[in-house]
Order: C-alpha cells, then structure tokens, then sequence
C-alpha cells in the first residue's frame, strides 16, 4: 500500500513539469461537464420521457461521468511500449517487484492522483454549476465509490493487457486509438447503456467495458437499485477475475520472451 | 561470489529477406538463424574483487552480464551469484544486486531526484535508519545534496549517473554490475566517478564488475581484467600479469648530443628516428635497460634517456587482434 502512495507522489511532483497537461485536462472536464448537461437538457426539452431516467439523474449520470473521465486508462500501454524500445524494460524487471503489480502500482498512483486534482474539484465544480446531484443516500455513495474502484481495476487490466500486446508489436498508437475508443462507447461514458438498441445493447451488457462507466455511474443516479446493484458488482468481480487470470497468462508468455530473447 | 560454469547464449532471431517481397515472406514462413553469443564462458568472482570487464562491442559483456541479473536465460551452463541462480529466483536476486547502465536512467524524468530515491526505499523496503545513512555517505561522496531537488531532466549527465549511482547503492547490495557508468562524461566527473567506485569497494566491501571501454578506467579502479571477444573469455588476470605476460617489450628513447647514423644494438631492435632521438625496441626478458643503455652510451655521448612501457590499451588491442587472427586461422 505504501508504494502505492509512492508513485502517487510521484505524479505530484511530475504534475509540476507538465501544468500545461494538467491546466489542458481541467479546462477539458469543464466544457465537457457544461456540454453534456446542455445537450441533456435540449434533448430532454424534444422529447421528455424518452430516455427511461429523470433529466436531474441524466444529468446527473453525464456530469458525474465527465468528472471522473480521467481517472480510467491511466497509462500502462504507452508505459510498457516505452521501456521495450528503449530496452529500459531490463531495468524494470531489475527490481525486486512482480512487473504486473509494478504497473499496477504506478497506475494506481497516478490514479490517485488524479482523484485529487481532477475528480473530486471536478465534482465539486459539478455540484455548484451543474445541477449534479448528491447521491440518495450514504450507502449508495459507498457502493458508488466500491463500484468505481473495481472500474477502474477493470480499466488497468484491459490496458495491461493491450500494453503486454504493444511489447510484442512495439507500435501501439492507431491500436491503442481503436481501443480506447470503443472501450469508451461500449463502457457507457457518454451514452447510458439502457439507451443502446438491440444488439448492440446485448453485446455492450455482455463486454466488460460495461464495468468501467456504467455500473458506478447508474449506482449513484440510482439508476440501479436493490438486488441489481449486487448483481452488478459482482459482474465487475467475474470480469476482473477473468482479465486478471489472463494478464499474468500473458505477461507469463511475453516475459518468457524477453528473457530467452533478449527484449 | 559469483560462479560461471561453461555459461552459453543463443539468440534465435528470424532471418530476414532482402526487399519488400523478401519482408512479406518472412511474415509467413520465417527462416531463423542462431548466433552464439556467449560461448562457453567460465570464471569466478570472490566477494571484494573490483573486475574490470571488457571487450569489444558485441563481445558478449552486455549478454552475460544480464544473465548474471536474471533477466536473461542461459541457453545452457550454470550460475550461481551469492548462492542464488539468477534466473530461477530472480526477484530475491535483484535484492542483493545494483546496477547501473551508462545509456539508460532508472531514475524518473520529471521528478527532483530525492523523490527516485524515494520511490526505490519504499520498492526495496529499506529501513529509515539504512536510508538515512546511505543519503549523508552519498551527499558526501557524490556531492548529491548539489542537485537532488532538480528533475533529473534538467541534470548534466555526470549528475545523473551519480544520481543513478546512488540509486543503485541505495538498498546496500553485496554485488554491483557498472555497465559502461562512465560513457560520454568529461574527464572531472569521471575521475569523481572512478574515485567513488573505489571507496564503496574498500570500505564496504561490495563486489563490483565494471564494463568499459576506457582502459584508464581499468588502469585506476580495477584489480583484476577479464577480457571477452566473439563470446569467449580470452584473458582474466591481474592488471600485473596482463603487463608481464602481453607486454615483455619495451622501449628505450635516446636522445643523443647530436646527430647520429643509424646504428643497431644487440637485442634491440632500431623502430624509428627522429632528430636525435632514437627509439629502441627489446624484449625486457632478453636483455636488460641496462646492458642496452650501456651499450649504446659506450658509442656515443647522450642526453637524456626514458624508458617506455606499452600502455594497456595498446596490450589490449594486441590481445584482440590476437585473438581474431586465431579465431580466422581456425576457420581456415
């Protein structure tokens, strides 16, 4: 646990390097935030009643979304792409630590940082200017913030496992766009997926992406209640275990490689 | 310390075809081909030797010094550092070994130093009390409380590589790999550098091998020289011995009052003229520096006289070329 506190200091300490990166993403949440709830508000002025929740829940599910944006993907693929060509990757596993629970480690830092500076102003901002709610009650609150963090455990393992992928192929850049990019539709990041037709929203309740937005996200508006709540949690857990038993799988392999090769 | 048993490495790489067509088969059906990196390498380290590890590059140092880390698999033979096999347990390995690679920083790039070193005590578990201390011994040696609040960005590359010397050292381990510490740094922070080296060595007692190209290096820091060429070890020895075995020649530079004829002397042989002086080449084993200065003093008058020994590089270079020219007969 300590060193997962490490590498969050670490981030502070980047932070200062990179305040353009950091003022960029705040400003980006904001217009985000004030634009999701525009939209919300005009399509519900169209047609009210159409999209299965109340327009303060919606709003509510598209602020809250936007302020947590950044706390998912926080960076392993890029990471790992990195230390194999530059062969720096030899120094890392020169460390007394498992390589898996090393980017786990430094991802969660940076996650943590990232729920100080970016996710918990970019609530409060939220609540003050945009009508976000606060959660119906206490408990809610805390399955919130349990279904986020399987999230986003959810969220580092896809993208372990696209990092191991990027060590094999050394390119990752129009992969990891592709990737991203249907993660973020099929997690539900910007449309709930109860809104999702036919297929589609049977193969999106399927994909573990579901995990990521969606589940906290309807936890909190209290789109999901009662015994579906649980059902959702322990959806999130099922997907965790399987990417988890895969990760160390692949890593099994590409480390395999790495050291009867040479990197 | 370290123990090397008939130690080899293959790389199997996939051969590639010449042209675009040549790419798109090797897509599909790839041909490989081996080469033998390390061929058949034994040695041992005992604990508080300083080795100087050297050779040209793709010798084979880099290879067998990762096996040494655990980071690479031997293809067959035996290692053992500390007792350990370092591929079987490499991470309970990594905690008794440091390394430092000259090319690369294992330090954070955004970040002031202090805060790496940071990081690496929480990573290597090292007690307050161990953290404390190894800051003030490296704060002295290494002048680091200079820069340790700078990112290491912003470092000149002789700050970074004691910066990186102290984060290798910072979890006190028993054996340090240097592979190429000093690469690129000018002649004051390596003498800084070679100084550090040194100390860490004597006074507590951590097994160093160095990897370098700079004899110097080798000259001022090591005991012992190991030398490595197309996978082989081709000498390991003392400094002393290398010099007694490879460098039985020496020179003797006159210079005479004035100008004289070229003239040969017994056991020695003329090399070159230049003004009034003269170089004379003997094998110190045939004749001695004085029974030639005497010599020639008995002809004509002269003014001054030094004796020349070879310098390490120029054994070094013997000792390769040596071995290539073997290496060139065999295959004939």
């Amino acid at each position: 646990m300590k060193l997962f506190w490490a590498f969050a200091r670490q981030n502070f300490h980047a932070v200062a390097a990179y305040r353009f990166d950091f003022f960029l993403r705040a400003s980006s949440i904001l217009v985000l935030m004030y634009g999701i709830r525009w939209l919300w508000i005009t399509l519900y002025t169209q047609r009210p009643g159409a999209f299965g929740v109340s327009l303060g829940q919606m709003v509510t599910y598209g602020v809250l979304s936007m302020a947590i944006s950044n706390l998912f993907f926080t960076g392993p693929p890029y990471y790992m792409a990195q230390q194999v060509r530059t062969g720096a990757i030899d120094l890392d596993l020169l460390k007394p630590l498992d390589f898996h629970f090393h980017m786990l480690a430094r991802s969660t830092g940076e996650m943590l940082f990232r729920v100080l500076v970016l996710a918990l102003p970019g609530m409060l901002v939220g609540y003050v200017l945009f009508d976000l709610q606060l959660p119906a009650d206490s408990k809610t609150g805390l399955l919130f913030v349990v279904a986020l963090f399987l999230g986003y455990l959810v969220s580092f393992h896809l993208d372990f496992l696209l990092g191991t992928l990027a060590l094999v192929t050394l390119e990752i850049h129009s992969i990891d766009w592709a990737f991203h990019a249907t993660s973020r539709f099929f997690s539900g990041q910007f449309i709930p997926l109860w809104l999702f037709p036919g297929v589609v929203g049977t193969v999106a309740n399927v994909l573990p992406f579901r995990s990521i937005f969606f589940i906290p996200l309807s936890i909190y508006t209290g789109a999901l209640s009662g015994r579906d709540i649980g059902q959702a949690i322990n959806f999130q857990l099922l997907w965790l275990f399987i990417l988890w038993i895969l990760s160390r799988w692949m890593w099994g392999r590409v480390q395999a490689r790495i050291v009867s090769q040479g990197g | 310390m370290i123990q090397v048993k008939h130690l080899t490495k293959d790389y199997k790489r996939v051969k590639r075809r010449e042209g675009f067509l040549g790419s798109v088969r090797t897509l599909f059906s790839a041909d490989y081909e081996t080469t033998r990196a390390v061929d058949d390498i034994s040695f041992e380290i005992q604990e508080g030797e300083l080795v100087g590890y050297i050779g040209p590059n793709g010798a084979g140092k880099s290879t067998s010094i990762k096996m040494l880390c655990g980071i690479l698999v031997p293809t067959s033979g035996e290692i053992k550092v500390n007792g350990l096999v370092p591929h079987k347990s490499r991470m309970e390995n990594t905690r008794q070994i440091g390394a430092v690679f000259g090319q690369k920083t294992q330090l954070w790039w955004d970040v002031p130093v202090i805060e790496s070193l940071k990081l690496f005590r929480d990573i290597y578990k090292v007690p307050e009390a161990q953290y404390k201390r190894n800051l003030e011994l490296f704060n002295e040696l290494l002048d680091l409380n200079e820069f340790q609040n700078t990112p290491v960005r912003q470092l000149s590359l002789g700050q970074r590589l004691r910066a990186d010397m102290a984060a290798a050292l910072l979890h006190n381990p028993r054996l340090l790999f240097l592979d190429e510490p000093m690469i690129g740094v000018d002649v004051v922070a390596k003498e800084r550098l070679r100084t550090f080296i040194k100390e860490i060595n004597r006074d507590q007692k951590v097994t160093i091998l160095l990897t370098t190209h700079d004899m110097t290096d080798i000259e001022k820091v090591c005991s012992r020289i190991m030398i490595i060429d197309h996978g082989r070890i081709v000498y390991d020895g003392s400094l002393e011995q290398i010099r007694a075995e490879y460098g039985k020649q020496r020179t003797l530079v006159v210079e005479f009052e004035e100008e004289v004829q070229d003239f040969s002397a017994p056991n020695a042989a003329l090399v070159k003229t230049e003004g009034r002086k003269k170089w004379f080449a003997f094998n110190r084993f045939e004749t001695s520096p004085s029974t030639l200065i005497a010599d020639i003093t008995s002809r004509y008058p002269i003014l001054d006289l030094a004796v020349e020994e070879p310098e390490i590089e120029e054994i070094v270079r013997t000792i390769y070329r040596g071995k290539s020219e073997t290496l060139a007969t065999e295959t004939k």
